[in-house]
């Protein structure tokens, strides 16, 4: 400690002078990301505005209980159907009644929940794979042509070639034509590449194995 | 459509009838010691299914052969007192006197007038004493046929749409050999070493298996008749938990050495037939609520789907239902080790169901898995199983069950 300080002595900073007048600066970097930034509004459910007690429910996010059945699943004469109709009609009352202009305020003759406007669609979460429609384009001659073209010559004709060629999908031309001859060779590759695998890679694949298996178990 | 009288339905297990006749000054004498009063419904009952009348029986008592050649002693000459060591199961005089036996049936909160005869006899299994008017083989056919019908009726009627393959898991759950062994446990059974006619009657009697031996043929898991054993045929020709092969009956496993858990059942199943007899219905399904149905069971984890979107698919369009799309919700940290990929699957605008994955197939399956779930886990509001109207005459509080069209197959 003490060479440090005897060492700053001797060879103090040369700073050139700076034109500017100097002035104290304190950025946010320091005090305010400490005090101000971290003090964070409480909880709008935790934020009491009345002095009576009340019942604070705030659970974490969590998958749907699979016990609640969705509407779509109800039989037509569940009663919960009804149930569920009736608070969605509340709830759009309430929310039209928060952000009513002040002439169709409750009390004023254009206050009515007869005729409810639809419920606002919300816009869907974008589709994990494009939506696609079943096309059921091939005709039989087509058919035969893939028979023909994938006995004929399996090696060239792939499922994929074909696939790509009569714009179907590839375990369509699984269904309809089966090349045992190429399957078993191509499964005797598989199982040599597989033979070559070391044990760290094997059980990889194994464990991934089991752990699909859990997905629609544990669900 | 003919009502059936539940009572007779088990007449054909019981003892034979007593003679018409009355019983003679001493018997009454008898009965009166034991502070029972005589002539009364009740006690006929209870010597339908209780062996200790043998004593008290007129000159005119038929016995059957079965039991005069495995008895002959007794029946004949019933003047001669044996000693308790040369009988296979404790004689029902003593069960009066057995302090553990008035504690169980106090700890059940049953009636006092079941009696503690009938609770000793269910304590024996048929490998302890072969004779069926001193075992419990008899009861314990009647009691698993309620314990079966009150559990089915109960998961059919509260979730309709239950595929089998779970129902007959849910069943297993709920009275399988290991639940009905738990439950003897939990009453606080406790087996003898080895049965005999001189141990305390509270104690579960059945022959053990030695040390180091496996379980006897007549237990051990058989190979399917069949390499392609139907549901049908699981539903009607074997137990009620869908098992490949029928198990072994109640009455073939004389003198077979058991596991203690084929005992307990034996127990449970025979006190329930017991109930049943002595009792009647409605306390027998008040006991079965309060001991079986109050057990939990999550329902929702005995599901294996191994192609759940493929299934709901099916489902959405039995149903009329547009196709499912499954459709991400919120994602985090796609780049990173580990993704967290929430998505729903959607019939139309309708969310059917959610999970959560670290892939995006994953997250997938796992929430048509959910979907499929919420379909065949429907729970109706009101439920009125067909037993709540058995024996009344008011039937304006049933009301029709939903019957499903059953499940997907793929």
């Amino acid at each position: 400690m003490s060479t440090c300080k005897t060492l700053l002595r001797i060879c103090p900073k040369q700073r050139q002078p700076s034109p500017l007048p100097i002035t104290q600066c304190r950025n946010e970097s320091t005090t305010r990301r400490h005090k101000k930034l971290l003090a964070l509004p409480e909880a709008p459910s935790y934020t009491l505005d009345r002095s009576s007690p009340t019942l604070i429910f705030n659970p974490p996010s969590s998958a749907p209980n699979v016990y609640h059945t969705p509407l779509k699943f109800l039989p037509k004469e569940d009663k919960r159907r009804q149930l569920y109709s009736n608070a969605l009609q509340h709830s759009t009352t309430s929310a039209l009644r928060h952000k009513a202009s002040p002439i169709t305020a409750p009390g004023t003759p254009l206050h009515t929940s007869s005729h409810l406007p639809p419920r606002p669609s919300s816009s869907l979460p974008t589709p994990v794979r494009a939506p696609y429609e079943k096309k059921y384009n091939l005709t039989d001659k087509e058919i035969a042509e893939i028979r023909t073209l994938r006995t004929q010559d399996p090696y060239t004709w792939t499922r994929a070639k074909l696939a790509e060629k009569f714009g179907c999908s590839q375990f369509f031309v699984g269904m309809v034509v089966k090349a045992k001859d190429r399957a078993r060779e191509l499964e005797k590759s598989h199982e040599e590449a597989r033979r070559k695998w070391g044990a760290r890679r094997r059980e990889a694949r194994e464990d991934r194995e089991r752990r699909k298996a859990l997905w629609g178990r544990d669900a | 459509m003919k009502r059936i009288v539940a009572s007779r339905c088990a007449s054909q297990l019981l003892a034979p009838p007593l003679p018409r006749h009355a019983l003679c000054p001493f018997a009454a004498a008898k009965n009166a010691q034991r502070n029972i009063t005589p002539r009364s419904h009740r006690i006929q009952a209870r010597y339908q299914s209780t062996a200790a009348i043998r004593d008290d029986a007129g000159p005119g008592a038929e016995v059957p052969d079965y039991a005069a050649s495995h008895l002959p002693e007794a029946s004949k000459r019933r003047k001669i007192n044996y000693a308790p060591e040369q009988l296979p199961s404790p004689h029902p005089r003593a069960a009066a006197s057995s302090a553990k036996l008035h504690a169980l049936r106090a700890r059940l909160s049953l009636p006092e007038r079941f009696p503690l005869q009938t609770l000793a006899r269910t304590l024996v299994h048929p490998s302890a004493d072969p004779n069926p008017y001193f075992n419990n083989a008899s009861l314990s056919i009647l009691g698993r046929h309620l314990l079966g019908y009150y559990t089915s009726e109960y998961l059919i009627c509260t979730y309709p749409r239950l595929p089998m393959e779970v129902l007959f898991a849910a069943v297993e759950a709920y009275i399988g050999p290991k639940a009905l062994a738990l439950v003897a446990k939990e009453w606080g059974i406790e087996a003898a070493k080895e049965p005999g006619g001189e141990i305390e009657p509270g104690l579960l009697q059945f022959k053990r298996i030695p040390t180091g031996e496996g379980l006897p043929g007549s237990l051990r898991r058989q190979v399917p008749w069949n390499w392609n054993v139907t549901t049908t045929h699981k539903i009607t020709k074997t137990d009620e938990f869908g098992s490949a092969n029928a198990p072994p009956s109640a009455h073939a496993l004389q003198q077979t050495p058991v596991p203690s858990e084929e005992a307990a059942q034996s127990f449970v199943r025979a006190l329930m037939g017991a109930l049943h007899v002595h009792l009647g219905s409605p306390l027998v399904k008040r006991f079965f609520r309060d001991h079986f149905l109050g057990r939990h069971l999550d329902v929702s984890t005995l599901f294996d789907f191994r192609t759940p979107t493929r299934d709901l698919s099916r489902v959405c369009a039995r149903e009329g239902f547009e196709s499912p799309v499954a459709r991400l919700i919120s994602e985090t940290g796609r780049l990173s080790r580990h993704p967290v990929f929430v998505v729903g699957v959607y019939s139309g605008k309708d969310k059917l169901g959610e999970g959560a994955g670290s892939s995006l197939d994953e997250a997938r399956t796992r929430a048509a898995a959910a979907a499929l779930k919420a379909w065949y886990l429907y729970r109706p509001i009101e439920v009125t199983v067909p037993s709540s109207t058995e024996g009344e005459l008011d039937t304006s509080k049933w009301r029709p069950n939903l019957i499903d069209c059953g499940e997907v197959i793929v």
